[in-house]
């Protein structure tokens, strides 16, 4: 599936000798531990940021700051949703500050880039399902949004996406449900 | 699930920005400069400690040490100073970026949504919120910008050496101490966390902090 990072919780099984090794120091350690997870790292603050600028700052942000608090990581446990908690975190509040995210869409074409997101009614015009349920998607509120955004198009576990958006897991499970809830009403209304 | 599955298929079509090559400045660990840090406060409190062992020495005493940004000198008398509000003198509110910026990036946080609002004064950045109830005062100093903190502590001030992680740190409860500032009055000071992580001094206070509550808040920053 193109663009889809993959979903599976399971872990290398050298990730755990590498965050010892980190924790002694090893830069290249770390690197190696963290490098298959930066494209989803990236992918979570733009979800959030809306800005692909603000999303490189974020992510190595992140990384910088789960580099130094590596020493509270319990070894053994996953890295990846510690990590994009980090990220989230971070991706949050820089998404607060610059206050640039409304004005920014995820985009169902490249081509779009720089331009506002297309309307319901244009997306009905071009005869697109996928970008009528994108649309229907971005309106939801926020917190709706996001948890889709991270079930669906991130492919995250609910523990994951309980670890990026500060939830409990059974938050995310009833999250989801309500958001799906109110996606179908939005989406049925435009098909 | 049909509704599922068209938002997995969405999934494929969305244009991702492409993935920037992601080569974050990573400094040494502090687990490098650990030990450096970790003689030096250990000599000092040795010092202090000796000292205070011996009753003819207290009233003559005049001690000092630094832990990254902050001095604690052990004084015989405090000078007279008031006790402020936590809120006081924080300076005003600033966006995360320009608390980063002050800090060269190492801004560390709270766990908590919203995040509480960051303060900037003198180089100082702080951050005022409720913490199992009680109100904490974060307070974060680079060791780069050259600001320094002075505390004044009495001899019924308790100083401890503590492990914050993997850092080193020092817990000053019992009798308040003063806490002095680059500009500003200074002012009565209770239960204190000072610990500090590679460039940054972090300084934890709070009425009604405990050290094992203190230490648990420090180690979730991040």
């Amino acid at each position: 599936m193109v663009g889809v990072v993959g979903g599976v919780e399971g872990r290398p099984p050298d990730e755990r000798e590498l965050v010892l090794r980190a924790r002694r120091g090893d830069m290249r350690a770390f690197e190696d531990l963290v490098s298959p997870h930066q494209e989803l790292a990236f992918r979570v603050a733009y979800l959030i940021t809306r800005n692909p600028a603000d999303a490189e700052d974020t992510a190595q942000e992140a990384l910088v700051k789960a580099w130094r608090g590596l020493g509270r990581f319990r070894a053994g446990a996953p890295l990846r949703p510690w990590l994009l908690r980090i990220v989230a975190n971070e991706a949050r509040n820089r998404s607060r500050a610059s206050g640039r995210r409304a004005q920014l869409a995820l985009r169902a074409a490249a081509d779009f880039s720089g331009e506002a997101a297309p309307s319901p009614e244009e997306a009905t015009l071009a005869g697109s399902e996928r970008e009528l349920l994108l649309a229907a998607l971005e309106q939801l509120p926020d917190d709706a949004r996001l948890v889709l955004e991270c079930r669906y198009l991130l492919d995250l576990s609910e523990r994951e996406t309980a670890a990026a958006l500060g939830l409990r897991r059974g938050t995310v499970k009833s999250r989801t449900a309500r958001a799906l809830d109110r996606l179908r009403e939005t989406y049925a209304t435009r098909v | 699930m049909q509704l599922e599955s068209e938002l997995h298929a969405l999934a494929s079509e969305i244009a991702w920005p492409p993935t920037p090559t992601l080569r974050p400045r990573l400094e040494p660990r502090r687990r490098e400069l650990r030990r450096p840090v970790l003689a030096a406060l250990a000599l000092s409190l040795t010092a202090i400690a000796a000292a205070l062992a011996v009753p003819p020495s207290r009233a003559a005493i005049l001690r000092f040490f630094h832990l990254g940004a902050a001095t604690v000198q052990i004084v015989e008398q405090l000078p007279p100073a008031q006790e402020r509000p936590l809120a006081a003198g924080l300076g005003p509110t600033v966006p995360t970026a320009a608390a980063q910026a002050t800090l060269q990036g190492m801004l560390l946080l709270p766990p908590l949504a919203p995040p509480p609002p960051l303060h900037l004064r003198d180089g100082i950045v702080s951050l005022l919120f409720r913490y199992h109830g009680a109100v904490v005062l974060l307070s974060e100093i680079s060791d780069r910008n050259g600001v320094l903190v002075k505390k004044l502590a009495g001899s019924a001030t308790h100083i401890v050496p503590v492990q914050v992680g993997h850092n080193a740190g020092l817990w000053l409860s019992g009798a308040p101490h003063l806490f002095i500032l680059p500009s500003g009055p200074p002012r009565l000071a209770h239960a204190v966390l000072l610990w500090h992580d590679g460039h940054l001094t972090l300084r934890l206070e709070g009425k009604h902090l405990t050290e094992t509550a203190a230490n648990t808040l420090a180690q979730t920053l991040g």
